[in-house]
């Protein structure tokens, strides 16, 4: 974690370049991180000799090794290093709320995960999360660019940016994608599963929160299809949402019996 | 067997000048035989451009004499008459591969960094090569000269950025819309500027122009040049919701296009982005524009201050290019027997 902050704090200066050249610093960075973060996922593994997915933490760790392993792979062809700026941040967001306590539970002989319907859903929910995360990113790159454009600063034109007109349509596909996925995973997870007795839906502030982030979402892509509110609007929205996401998804789990 | 380099270029010759001296493509084959069978040059490029007309030959004759043999042939060649003073540049080596690899570069170019130039010198070298008047030793060269000349685009910003106002709006447009294929661009009051930019746009792929101008017999010449259609000026208003990029250059002494104007054409057009540029002195659009979402504004200083921070820009590279080329230059030198020249042909330009 300790590398992927060093990262995003090199992130910053890259930032204030601007985006001219690939960074092989940064690049070199995430790559020492995710051997750290290889090995250690490799450790765990072992020790509990089994594939490290049976928990929350473990879940949101393995996201996270898939979004920096795509980075890496992505970043091999220099025009797309700069990428890691933008990704670095973000990676050590996801990580520190990895460590959020309450996350690393012990597990039994079984993964908690036993029923296929409850992998499903889980799985689908926090690859609709990974989309989002992906969307605020190109939403980062969208307002940067964007504000260099209206401010008329030379590293609009020097930074290896792509145009805001795509930029605006990878946000809104990667978005719905995750809204997508989010209503696959919601509605396994409200049809399919089984709750404990005396546990009902109603009364769960996941099931709350996971309505609210659905109907953020749904209103904000809405917004775009109908009244043609995008460019910067549409790109603070893709941010704050996952933020929100990203400051209360911890709290609200704890909060939850049937998550937690 | 050492390269000589003698020519004029536009650093050291006036247009009229280097008109007289420039060869005709057809004609280049057969003065490159004609070097060859007098036994002035064992192998010769001739590379001619509007600004400059260069000789490249390799040559076992290592006296000095050479270069008044290579005068003596261009003057005949283009039958020139009038006096020589110091317009024609004569290199050894190392000087004339330098020369070389920084005319690939664009380095010695009008344009600082530009890069057409390498195309005409690939051409130059191709026509040579086909009609085999090039050797191991030139052939070594102007390879070498096109591998530097990528190196120095990738590892340094001498190529980078545009330096003309045309170009800079092409990029500009590059960086909003994702292709400028399906863009339509409108053109208000036809100038100068603007038609150049209009063109550069258009050479890039942009679709239809729109040509508005009070007179309406100009909008309509200005519209057929550039493939597009005229529009009367009190109606270019109502062409506005398919409209990506204006360029505006009218004389009008006020705003032909304000705020409360472009407002409601935005919802028009369902707040796709906008790329407004303003060549008009006095300005044609007003500034509060840009605060508008998705209205990119740019007038033109602010498309002047990015042509000339690149020019800048390029300027600073210059010391970094010419490292890499000294030491690729020395390189290829190196890899051939030392030469029995004195470093003594002069190198004429003072910057290089």
């Amino acid at each position: 974690m300790v590398v992927y902050g060093l990262s995003a704090t090199y992130s910053v200066f890259l930032w204030r370049k601007g985006f001219r050249q690939g960074d092989r610093v940064n690049y070199g960075l995430l790559l020492l991180a995710a051997i750290f973060h290889t090995t250690a996922m490799f450790q765990r593994g072992i020790s509990f000799d089994r594939c490290p997915v049976n928990n929350l933490y473990e879940a949101i760790m393995f996201v996270l090794w898939t979004m920096v392993a795509v980075y890496l792979v992505v970043g091999l062809w220099p025009q797309l290093r700069f990428l890691g700026a933008f990704a670095a941040p973000l990676f050590l967001c996801v990580g520190v709320f990895a460590l959020m306590p309450g996350l690393d539970n012990r597990y039994g002989a079984q993964p908690e995960f036993k029923h296929d319907w409850v992998s499903l859903h889980a799985a689908l929910i926090l690859l609709s999360y990974g989309a989002f995360g992906l969307s605020s990113i190109a939403a980062l790159m969208y307002l940067t660019q964007e504000h260099d454009l209206k401010f008329h600063k030379m590293r609009a034109i020097f930074s290896l940016l792509p145009p805001i007109q795509r930029l605006e349509l990878v946000i809104r596909r990667l978005m719905a994608a995750g809204f997508v996925l989010l209503t696959a995973g919601l509605v396994i997870g409200a049809v399919w599963l089984k709750l404990p007795e005396g546990v009902g839906y109603l009364e769960d502030p996941k099931v709350h929160w996971s309505i609210l982030v659905w109907l953020l979402y749904l209103a904000l892509l809405f917004m775009n299809w109908r009244f043609a509110q995008g460019g910067r609007r549409f790109a603070w929205g893709a941010v704050g949402c996952f933020l929100f996401v990203l400051l209360t998804f911890w709290g609200v789990n704890l909060m939850s019996p049937i998550h937690h | 067997m050492p390269i000589v380099a003698i020519g004029l270029s536009h650093r050291t010759s006036p247009v009229e000048m280097r008109e007289r001296f420039a060869f005709a493509e057809a004609k280049i084959p057969e003065a490159l035989q004609t070097l060859r069978s007098r036994g002035v040059a064992e192998e010769a490029v001739i590379l001619s451009t509007c600004n400059r007309v260069e000789i490249y030959a390799a040559t076992d004759n290592t006296d000095r004499s050479i270069f008044e043999a290579l005068q003596r042939f261009l003057v005949e060649a283009r039958d020139y008459r009038g006096p020589l003073h110091e317009e024609i540049y004569k290199l050894s080596e190392p000087q004339s591969i330098e020369h070389l690899f920084k005319v690939a570069c664009g380095l010695d170019s009008m344009v600082l960094g530009e890069t057409e130039i390498l195309g005409q010198l690939k051409k130059a070298y191709d026509l040579a090569l086909r009609h085999k008047h090039t050797g191991g030793r030139l052939n070594k060269a102007f390879q070498r000269a096109f591998q530097v000349a990528k190196q120095i685009r990738t590892e340094t910003n001498i190529q980078r950025g545009s330096v003309s106002v045309g170009s800079v709006a092409v990029e500009l447009a590059e960086k909003i819309f994702t292709a400028l294929q399906d863009r339509q661009v409108m053109v208000i009051g036809a100038g100068d500027t603007s038609e150049k930019t209009a063109r550069a746009l258009l050479s890039r792929g942009a679709q239809s122009i729109l040509v508005s101008n009070r007179s309406y017999d100009r909008a309509g010449a200005l519209a057929r040049e550039l493939g597009g259609r005229a529009v009367h000026f009190e109606e270019w208003a109502k062409e506005f919701e398919r409209i990506d990029i204006v360029i505006s250059s009218t004389a009008a002494p006020h705003y032909i296009l304000d705020r409360a104007r472009l407002e409601p054409l935005m919802k028009l057009r369902r707040n796709r982005p906008l790329l407004l540029i303003d060549i008009a002195v006095p300005r044609d659009i007003e500034p509060e524009v840009n605060f508008l979402e998705n209205v990119y504004l740019y007038n033109i200083d602010d498309l002047q201050a990015i042509a000339d921070d690149y020019l800048q820009q390029r300027r600073e590279e210059i010391a970094r290019c010419e490292a890499i080329i000294r030491e690729k230059a020395r390189a290829l030198a190196g890899a051939e027997p030392p030469s029995h020249f004195t470093s003594g042909s002069r190198p004429v330009f003072g910057h290089e």
